[in-house]
């Protein structure tokens, strides 16, 4: 009997053990997961101030750093040299952030599915596809044949690598407990995967496949009339309009008139699934950003005041981790981007500078020609060439490896295609995250900058995603660059599928590097950006036919046009602005159609909401939700049948045109729907899109109520990285704003960093981003910083100039002994 | 006693070891001065490994005021860290329960 229990227990508590060191489904292994002494509680940190000073031993640095923390959790590093600060960025921000960098990494490597199985795959596909690992090592020889970039990255890896082999299993960030697997050594690569990925972001699209199909459905004169190259009924350029171009211009290149363009349109349908990477899209709109600076005229300290709230996806942890640098070279404070050392936006003693995108156009397709079904050889310039293929291995956790074979030729990776032939793929993408460069010398030589010349000959070596550097600095300057590696382009070059055979379609080499557009001191006092139009019409070199819409822009020119004696507050406030530019553009004009016709109570009690509206997007507003669902209807409503095909997708054409058209050209023939035999007009499309309005907001937030207040329709949502996670999510939170608005905060995107900066003798600057300083949702630097930010309040940033400072707001520290 | 020394011992090898430890103490102790009965031996293991896994979560969750025990509950479906913490003592419970039993009873025979 005993013989038989015993035989029973051992086999049942072996089999138990069994069961909950393996994982089940989704769930982790929950032994090790629920025990508390390995498990998911030993990621609950103290709730309260860490006054703790601990010293640390470190093998591998020249010389001891010290390091201060604030009371919102930022570290304040003071070393000796790069290498030693480098190593100490990289070791404080994978002590925040690590698993945030590892799957940043891996998703802009495409090696997602090996922790995340099949599900990813594609996406992972996607990247490899894409050439992401082909930028990364041709980028990667070049910063480390430079000494500068050289260091930061292997003091950087060093510094990573040091926090990541003192962990024990039971210290991993908690997502790793969740899905079982453990951080792997940081290479100096991965800083390069990152910058990729920024590439991505910002510049890793474009819509040439489909206004191709416009051009072929609608002809030429359609394109000149709906899809013109610069805004036709509102624009407020960056560089101000009039601005001279003092410099000695390139040959602009031409277009070959005898170039043959095929007819047939392009379907981008996946007809074989796996080969297409329909990376064709809009970049959703809120990635983009603001930045400015007021003279010193303007300012009532007497010196300038710059601005940057950069809009990027709102997600937990941030996007952004703050620090400040000091070396008896540098001293800098502001954002960096973990898995990147340096600062990317922010100040320093003598100056502050702030990054908005630029709309380039550095993402084209090319068709290729090739010689026969192995695509061992293209034709371009008269001959065949060789293709180069570079094999992708994507592994995937619980499956064999997917092997691909990528054909690249001169243009790029040829991955994506346009369904002529035998829906091989036959499009080449030529991208500016191919180019080789050192981007990171720029941010580097900016965080040592002193005056306006340094920041100028910084910016020359940055090659992409192009931005807009704001600069203003202590010596009273402020200045603007559209800055970037721009190709030297004919015009409207790559605004339509291009030919992969003809020379002259390739990029003709590269706007010099000071001919980019600039504005230094002008006679405005104020200096910006909204992403709108780099330049008005006479810069004589193509950057794109098709900006961020203008609304940011014109809204901030106005107000900046008219500020006097502003201080820091007055640029916060400008950054929180919900001035709807686009409903004082249209809704008038919409609202007189409206009282021309019969409307039901309904209607009626709708349009009186309207009428009285000051046209501000306030969270509490019921007009801006009527109006932000209606204007997108109408929209669509209006281009749909002529310009949305499941089978042959067609830009639309912008919001520009579509405000000019309603404004001054109501009876265009594109009002009509094509697919009703009634001849419809402009008042019937505004009438039937109001009252599809109204049924769309019945339809999810019932009768008209407190309940269609902006932020309940609107529900802005910051989700944690893993986008499931939903526990790890932010509470509910109640803002204004909304896409085109400056204060521009939309459902999923907004401003993930919001910065103002007093030049002076000694800066005074204030910042916030919607999360805090930790990626653990244990810690109480989680969501430290979320209340302020949606309140649209900044912290004043402490500015340390010596690690002996005494600071009220200094709470805890580390110094870092040299063994 | 037993009770004493698996709590004692335990906590000191799953502090620096694997979490299964906690399975492998009650083993060895109830191996090693069996109880009266088999009931006493599982009982033994089990409010042993439960005090423990009770007692550290519970300090974990109050001095991080569940900051991170609550959310994980809620990917668990449950209502609130201190749910969760039922659950882990119960696992631990058992760990410890059949593993405390299998070592009296696997002492009984050889």
């Amino acid at each position: 009997m005993k013989i038989f229990k015993a035989i029973l227990s051992v086999p049942i508590t072996a089999g138990l053990i069994y069961a909950l060191s393996r994982p089940w489904g989704p769930a982790p292994a929950l032994g090790p997961f629920l025990s508390p002494f390995s498990g998911f509680w030993q990621n609950g940190e103290k709730q309260e101030v860490n006054h703790e000073e601990i010293v640390l031993k470190a093998d591998a640095l020249h010389d001891d750093v010290i390091v201060r923390f604030d009371d919102t959790g930022v570290p304040h590093i003071f070393a000796k040299n790069d290498f030693d600060l480098f190593y100490t960025q990289g070791y404080l921000t994978a002590k925040d952030r690590l698993w945030q960098m590892d799957l940043q990494t891996r998703a802009a490597a495409g090696r997602l599915s090996e922790i995340l199985g099949p599900a990813t795959l594609e996406m992972d596909q996607r990247s490899r596809r894409l050439g992401m690992g082909y930028g990364a090592e041709a980028n990667l020889k070049v910063a480390m044949s430079e000494a500068r970039s050289k260091t930061a990255l292997e003091g950087y890896s060093a510094g990573v690598n040091a926090y990541i082999d003192q962990l024990k299993p039971k210290d991993y960030p908690v997502e790793y407990k969740l899905l079982g697997y453990a951080p792997e050594p940081w290479k100096p690569i991965n800083t390069m995967y990152m910058l990729e990925q920024m590439t991505l972001t910002l510049a890793g699209r474009a819509n040439d496949l489909r206004i191709t199909n416009v051009l072929k459905k609608y002809g030429k004169g359609v394109i000149a009339d709906l899809f013109p190259d610069y805004p036709i009924f509102q624009e407020s350029p960056i560089i101000p309009a009039g601005t001279t171009w003092d410099f000695q211009r390139l040959p602009i290149p031409v277009e070959n008139p005898l170039k043959q363009t095929d007819s047939a349109p392009i379907v981008s349908q996946p007809v074989t699934a796996g080969v297409i990477m329909p990376r064709d899209e809009n970049k959703p709109e809120g990635i983009g950003s603001n930045n400015w600076a007021i003279s010193a005229e303007k300012s009532i300290t007497g010196y300038p005041i710059l601005a940057n709230d950069p809009h990027l996806e709102l997600t937990l942890p941030s996007i952004w981790y703050q620090v400040q640098l000091h070396t008896p070279e540098m001293n800098v404070y502001g954002v960096s981007l973990p898995g990147i050392p340096s600062v990317i936006i922010g100040f320093n003693k003598n100056l502050a500078w702030g990054v908005t995108n630029v709309d380039a156009d550095v993402f084209d397709l090319y068709k290729i020609k090739f010689k026969d079904s192995t695509r061992s050889q293209y034709w371009h310039d008269n001959q065949w060439k060789a293709t180069s293929r570079r094999e992708e291995i994507v592994y995937v956790k619980g499956l064999e490896p997917v092997k691909e074979q990528i054909v690249y030729t001169h243009h790029g990776p040829v991955t994506e295609t346009d369904e002529s032939g035998e829906h091989a793929p036959n499009l080449a993408i030529k991208w500016i995250g191919h180019e080789p460069g050192n981007s990171f010398l720029t941010f580097y030589e900016l965080n040592k900058a002193n005056n306006y010349d340094d920041y100028r000959a910084a910016l020359k070596k940055y090659v992409g995603p192009a931005q807009n550097f704001v600069f203003a600095d202590n010596g009273k300057n402020i200045a603007l660059t559209v800055n970037g590696k721009l190709p030297l382009k004919y015009k409207d070059q790559g605004k339509f599928l291009l030919d992969g055979t003809d020379t002259s379609d390739d990029w003709q080499g590269w706007i010099p590097a000071e001919q980019n557009p600039f504005v230094k001191n002008p006679e405005r006092g104020f200096v910006s950006s909204a992403n709108q139009s780099s330049t008005d019409p006479t810069y004589p070199y193509y950057i794109n036919w098709i900006f961020a819409p203008s609304e940011r822009g014109v809204r901030i020119n106005e107000r900046l046009a008219a500020m006097k004696g502003a201080n820091a507050d007055s640029l916060r406030t400008l950054q929180n602005d919900n001035f709807n530019v686009l409903a004082r553009n249209v809704l008038p004009r919409l609202l007189s159609v409206l009282d021309g016709s019969p409307l039901s109570p309904a209607q009626k009690a709708a349009k009186t909401n309207l009428d009285k509206w000051n046209y501000v997007n306030n969270p509490e507003s019921i007009p801006a939700s009527i109006f932000e669902t209606w204007f997108p209807l109408l929209q669509s409503f209006i281009w749909d049948d002529e310009f949305s095909s499941d089978k042959i997708p067609m830009k639309q054409p912008s919001r520009d045109r579509t405000i000019y058209m309603l404004l001054n050209q109501p009876n265009e023939k594109w009002f009509d729907n094509i697919n009703t035999s009634k001849k419809e007009t402009m008042p019937d499309i505004v009438l039937s899109s109001f009252q599809a309005t109204l049924d769309t907001l019945q339809k999810y937030h019932g009768e008209m109520s407190p309940k269609w207040s902006w932020s309940d329709v609107k529900n802005t949502e910051i989700r944690h990285l893993s986008r499931s996670l939903k526990p790890f999510n932010a509470p509910a939170i109640k803002v204004g704003g909304g896409s085109g608005i400056v204060n521009a905060i939309t459902k999923r995107n907004g401003p993930s960093w919001r910065m103002v900066v007093e030049l002076g003798p000694n800066p005074k600057a204030y910042g916030i981003y919607p999360g805090g300083q930790s990626g653990n949702p244990g810690s109480p630097y989680y969501l430290n910083m979320l209340k302020k930010w949606e309140n649209g309040e900044l912290n004043e940033l402490v500015f340390l100039s010596s690690p002996d400072q005494t600071h009220p707001r200094l709470t805890s520290g580390i110094t870092f002994k040299k063994k | 006693m037993n009770l004493i020394i698996i709590i004692i011992v335990a906590a000191i090898c799953q502090y620096f070891g694997p979490w299964w430890t906690a399975a492998l103490i009650p083993f060895i102790t109830l191996a090693w001065q069996p109880t009266a009965t088999s009931f006493k031996a599982f009982a033994t293991g089990f409010v042993a490994i439960a005090i423990l896994w009770f007692g550290y979560g519970l300090y974990l969750h109050t001095s991080s005021e569940g900051a991170m025990s609550n959310r994980i509950a809620q990917i668990f479906s449950l209502p609130n860290g201190f749910l969760l913490l039922a659950v882990t003592t119960l696992v631990g419970g058992l760990v410890g329960g059949f593993a405390g039993l299998s070592g009296h009873l696997a002492r009984k025979i050889w």
